[in-house]
């Protein structure tokens, strides 16, 4: 079974890596100790150990963090927390994962057992850094990296890497929300509004919506678009008020819980699925909630719409 | 101004076809994908509008058939160029799968909710959801082809490519 999963899901292990992992000795069965140790006992246990094992386990750690923080799915975190453990000698590292915390434990032939665990705070997505922890795992697993300390040291790169800078962002969401615009069947002057609001609505959103909640900033942003748009209409620069805000909102549809909650439904992940399509549903609420509100208000200011 | 190219059905369709990329390059940005990425996203992005596009267009499906079947095309393409890149799917499916998430639906759901016609905003709602599951079953569906099958394809691929070459 686990090989099965493993093959059907592995992206891509180079051809090293599936050598490698044939050459990998049989999963031990899971010796859990007995009883617990008492705790003083625990900690002679772990002086007692080589260093390695636990260096290997806080980088797995280092790892799984980055990863499941940038938006990673529930498996493939898993799964490379198992390339590298493996790669490093320890090969019955058991991890557990959800959206927002890592649990993973291992053993040694003595029988002694090692366990941490992370919290890992739901924060925005940034998938370069998962290309390059995929790509360094990839690394580690073909035998680039001989040591813990490098690839720690690669990975302190990796989790420094800036990603786009803010401007960048702000032009990506005006952008899409002028090309989604054009794509729902409005017209030039519609998408100029949506391309306007886009751009306001993320300066706002990397702005002042970075302190507020998720909640909070993504009612208050569909809320602005919204009035940007219709101060358009209420201007005459477009009669087409429905398309220009359709534009607009795009940027806030909560894409990336969204479909990775598919993909680790589909994984069969089903409880970090469900908080994922949770979480998305909660974005597409919000955004209703923030467009409604601002469409109640204007009828009730203005009396209506006219169409 | 510029209305004449929203006149014109051939120049409309073509102005839609490349929002449809566009979209999702500036989704990619949006989400930080590397760069280099950028062209294969927006192109997976564009082919998959392109197939909705046209599948609505011509009322060849339904918008949920037509949906389901974009998904699918935008969740094969985004595994085959995830081999070929070597890197992870979700790159190119965050930007592909864009296009296709009813986001028009939750809007007009809003609207008529507000002008108080209940059975709309009902009709809009079910509309969006029933989209929705149409891409959860599309992608579950092509992430369930083993991976041997994309890393063949592209390795034949590249075997073509060498051969031609040479």
């Amino acid at each position: 079974m686990e090989e099965r999963e493993t093959e059907q899901r592995a992206e891509l292990p180079a051809e090293q890596l599936a050598e490698q992992l044939a050459e990998q000795p049989a999963e031990l069965p899971e010796e859990l100790p007995a009883q617990e140790p008492e705790p003083a006992e625990q900690q002679d246990k772990s002086a007692a150990q080589p260093v390695d094992q636990d260096d290997v386990l806080d980088l797995v750690m280092d790892i799984g963090h980055l990863l499941l923080e940038n938006g990673a799915e529930i498996y493939r975190v898993e799964e490379t927390i198992q390339r590298v453990a493996n790669y490093y000698g320890v090969d019955t590292a058991h991890a557990f994962i959800l959206t927002n915390g890592i649990f993973v434990s291992a053993d040694n032939a003595k029988g002694n057992s090692f366990a941490k665990v992370d919290y890992i705070p739901v924060k925005g997505a940034q998938l370069d850094r998962v290309v390059a922890v995929n790509q360094l795992s990839r690394e580690i697993a073909a035998g680039k990296y001989d040591s813990i300390a490098e690839a720690r040291e690669e990975l302190r790169r990796i989790r420094a890497m800036k990603g786009k800078p803010k401007w960048a962002k702000i032009l990506g969401s005006g952008l899409s929300a002028a090309c989604f615009c054009l794509m729902f069947g409005g017209r030039f002057p519609e998408a100029l509004v949506a391309l306007c609001a886009g751009l306001l609505m993320y300066l706002f959103i990397l702005g002042p919506g970075q302190k507020m909640s998720k909640i909070v900033s993504i009612i208050l942003g569909s809320a602005l678009v919204s009035v940007v748009c219709l101060a358009c209409y209420r201007l005459r620069l477009s009669d087409d008020f429905s398309h220009m805000i359709i534009g607009s909102i795009i940027p806030l549809i909560p894409g990336i819980p969204f479909t990775n909650g598919i993909r680790d439904i589909a994984n069969g992940d089903y409880l970090s699925g469900i908080v994922r399509m949770l979480d998305a549903l909660l974005g597409f609420l919000c955004i209703a909630i923030g467009v409604g509100i601002v469409m109640s208000a204007y009828q009730w200011i203005f009396g209506g719409f006219v169409l | 101004m510029m209305d004449f190219l929203f006149e014109n059905t051939v120049t409309l369709t073509i102005i839609q076809l490349f929002a449809g990329c566009f979209g999702s390059i500036a989704f990619s940005i949006l989400y930080g994908v590397p760069r280099k990425y950028y062209a294969v996203g927006g192109l997976v992005g564009g082919i998959g509008w392109a197939a909705y596009f046209v599948l609505d267009y011509l009322d060849l499906a339904s918008v949920t058939v037509a949906t389901f079947i974009a998904t699918l095309l935008v969740a094969f393409l985004s595994r085959l160029c995830a081999v070929w890149q070597k890197c992870p799917v979700t790159i190119f499916l965050i930007a592909g799968i864009f296009p296709l998430v009813p986001g028009a639906g939750i809007y007009w759901t809003v609207y008529y909710l507000v002008m108080g016609n209940q059975a709309e905003a009902g009709a809009r709602g079910f509309t969006a959801f029933k989209l929705v599951m149409a891409i959860v079953i599309g992608i579950v569906m092509v992430l369930d082809i083993p991976n041997k099958f994309f890393r063949m394809m592209s390795k034949e691929k590249r075997e073509e490519d060498r051969r031609g070459r040479v």
